[in-house]
C-alpha cells in the first residue's frame, strides 16, 4: 500500500517538475561558473538530511494546526452533529491540501537548490518562482559562520554562512524575517559544513588583501634580482 | 553564436518594456500611476560598459547616473522571476561594500544576462589571481630600463676620467 502511494507520489512529482522546467523555465542543470584552465568545479545539493529536517519542521507545524482544526470539528460535532457531518468534507480538504502542498514545496525547494564551489568563488542558486543566483569570490569574504541547531545536528546537517563587506539593515540571521541581506550567502543544510568552512578559510588565508578594494595602496616597488645587479654595477662604476 | 561583447550594450532590450507594462498591470488600479515612471525609466535607461567599470543612467526629472569600477564589486546576484523567465530577461544586482542593504546597481533588460554576469564575475576581485602580476610587471620593467640607462650614463662619464 505505502509502496504504491510512494510510486504515485513520485510519478506526480515528476509531472510537476516537468511542467516547471518546460513552461516555467526552471533550469534543470546545476549552475556553472566561468573557470580558468585546470580549475575544478564542485556542485552539490543540500544533504539528504536537509529533506528530513524540513519535513520534520513541516510536520510539527502541520500537526499543531491539524490538532486545532480537529478539536474545533469535534466540538462542533458534539454540539450539533448534523453540522459536523456537513463539515467533514471540508475537514478532509483542510487537512489534505496543506499536506500535499507542503510536501511539494519542500521537495521543490530541495531540488532547486544548488551550491557550486570553484577554486576562487562560490555560487548559490535557490528558488522556484524567483530563481536567484548569488556569486561571491572567496577574496571578498569577510567571515564564515557555521551554525546548526539540535534538530539539525540530529540530521547531521549544518549551515555555512559567508558574509562579505558592507552591511545594511537587511534581515540578519538566516531564516529570520525581513528583507534578505544581499551581502550574505548561505549554504543551508549541508552534511560537511565544517569541511566546507575549512576549504573556504584555507583559500581565504592565501589571499593577501582584505577584500575591501585596497590591493594597490602604493605603487609596487618590485626590486628583483636584475634591478639589484644593475644597482651593483652602478656602485662599481662609481668606485 | 558570436561571443558576447558588453561594450555593445547601451540600451535595454525591448522586452523590458513589456515586462514593465506587465508589472504595472499587475498592480491593478494603481497601474496608471506605476506605469509612467517605468516608461520614463525604460526610455532614458542607458548602459555603458568599458574596460574598467560600468555606468548606468536614467531619469527625466530626477536624473541619476551611477558609475562603479569592476574591482569594487563585492557580490553579484542574478534573479529571474517567472515573468522575466518567459521574456528571457533577468535582473543583475551588483553590490559594493557600501552600507546599504539594497543593491547599488540593478541591471535590467539584458537578454544575455548570463554572459554579462560572467563578464562581471571575471572582472571582479578574486576571480583571477594573475591580475595583480599583470599590473605590477610594467612599472618594474620601466624601473629596470631606467637603472640601466643611469648605469650606462655613469660609465660613460666615469670611464674617460679614469682611463688617462
Amino acid at each position: 500500500m505505502t509502496h504504491n502511494v510512494e510510486r504515485a507520489a513520485t510519478w506526480m512529482y515528476r509531472g510537476v517538475w516537468g511542467i516547471l522546467t518546460r513552461w516555467f523555465r526552471v533550469p534543470e542543470a546545476p549552475p556553472s561558473l566561468p573557470t580558468l584552465p585546470g580549475e575544478v568545479l564542485q556542485s552539490f545539493r543540500p544533504a539528504d538530511g536537509f529533506l528530513g529536517y524540513l519535513k520534520l519542521k513541516f510536520w510539527v507545524v502541520f500537526s499543531l494546526n491539524a490538532a486545532l482544526i480537529i478539536v474545533i470539528w469535534v466540538a462542533v460535532t458534539a454540539a450539533r452533529p448534523w453540522i459536523g457531518a456537513w463539515l467533514t468534507p471540508l475537514l478532509i480538504v483542510l487537512l489534505l491540501v496543506p499536506l500535499v502542498l507542503g510536501y511539494l514545496a519542500i521537495h521543490l525547494r530541495f531540488d532547486s537548490t544548488w551550491y557550486v564551489l570553484s577554486q576562487r568563488s562560490l555560487r548559490i542558486r535557490s528558488g522556484i518562482w524567483t530563481i536567484s543566483e548569488a556569486t561571491i569570490t572567496f577574496e571578498n569574504i569577510q567571515n564564515v559562520t557555521v551554525e546548526s541547531g539540535p534538530v539539525e545536528r540530529f540530521f547531521n546537517i549544518g549551515n555555512v554562512i559567508v558574509d562579505t563587506a558592507g552591511g545594511g539593515s537587511g534581515g540578519g540571521q538566516h531564516g529570520s524575517k525581513g528583507p534578505p541581506n544581499l551581502h550574505r550567502g548561505a549554504l543551508a543544510g549541508v552534511s560537511n559544513a565544517n569541511e566546507i568552512r575549512h576549504v573556504i578559510l584555507s583559500r581565504l588565508s592565501h589571499s593577501k588583501v582584505s577584500g575591501l578594494g585596497d590591493e594597490f595602496p602604493l605603487p609596487p616597488t618590485g626590486w628583483r634580482g636584475e634591478h639589484l645587479a644593475v644597482l651593483r654595477e652602478i656602485r662599481d662604476a662609481l668606485r | 553564436m558570436s561571443p558576447f561583447d558588453p561594450a555593445k550594450v547601451e540600451r535595454p532590450a525591448p522586452a523590458l518594456l513589456k515586462y514593465y507594462i506587465i508589472m504595472a498591470l499587475l498592480t491593478g488600479p494603481l497601474s496608471v500611476f506605476v506605469i509612467l515612471p517605468l516608461l520614463f525609466k525604460y526610455e532614458t535607461l542607458r548602459y555603458k560598459f568599458d574596460s574598467e567599470g560600468m555606468s548606468m543612467s536614467w531619469g527625466i526629472l530626477m536624473r541619476r547616473e551611477i558609475y562603479l569600477t569592476y574591482r569594487r564589486i563585492q557580490d553579484i546576484h542574478l534573479t529571474r522571476n517567472i515573468i522575466q523567465r518567459w521574456l528571457g530577461l533577468a535582473t543583475i544586482s551588483v553590490q559594493t561594500a557600501s552600507g546599504s542593504s539594497s543593491p547599488e546597481v540593478s541591471i535590467e533588460g539584458i537578454l544575455e544576462a548570463d554572459a554579462l554576469r560572467d563578464f562581471l564575475y571575471t572582472k571582479m576581485r578574486g576571480a583571477r589571481e594573475h591580475h595583480d602580476e599583470e599590473q605590477v610587471a610594467p612599472p618594474a620593467d620601466e624601473a629596470l630600463s631606467l637603472l640601466r640607462e643611469i648605469r650606462d650614463l655613469l660609465r660613460r662619464r666615469v670611464q674617460p676620467e679614469s682611463q688617462p
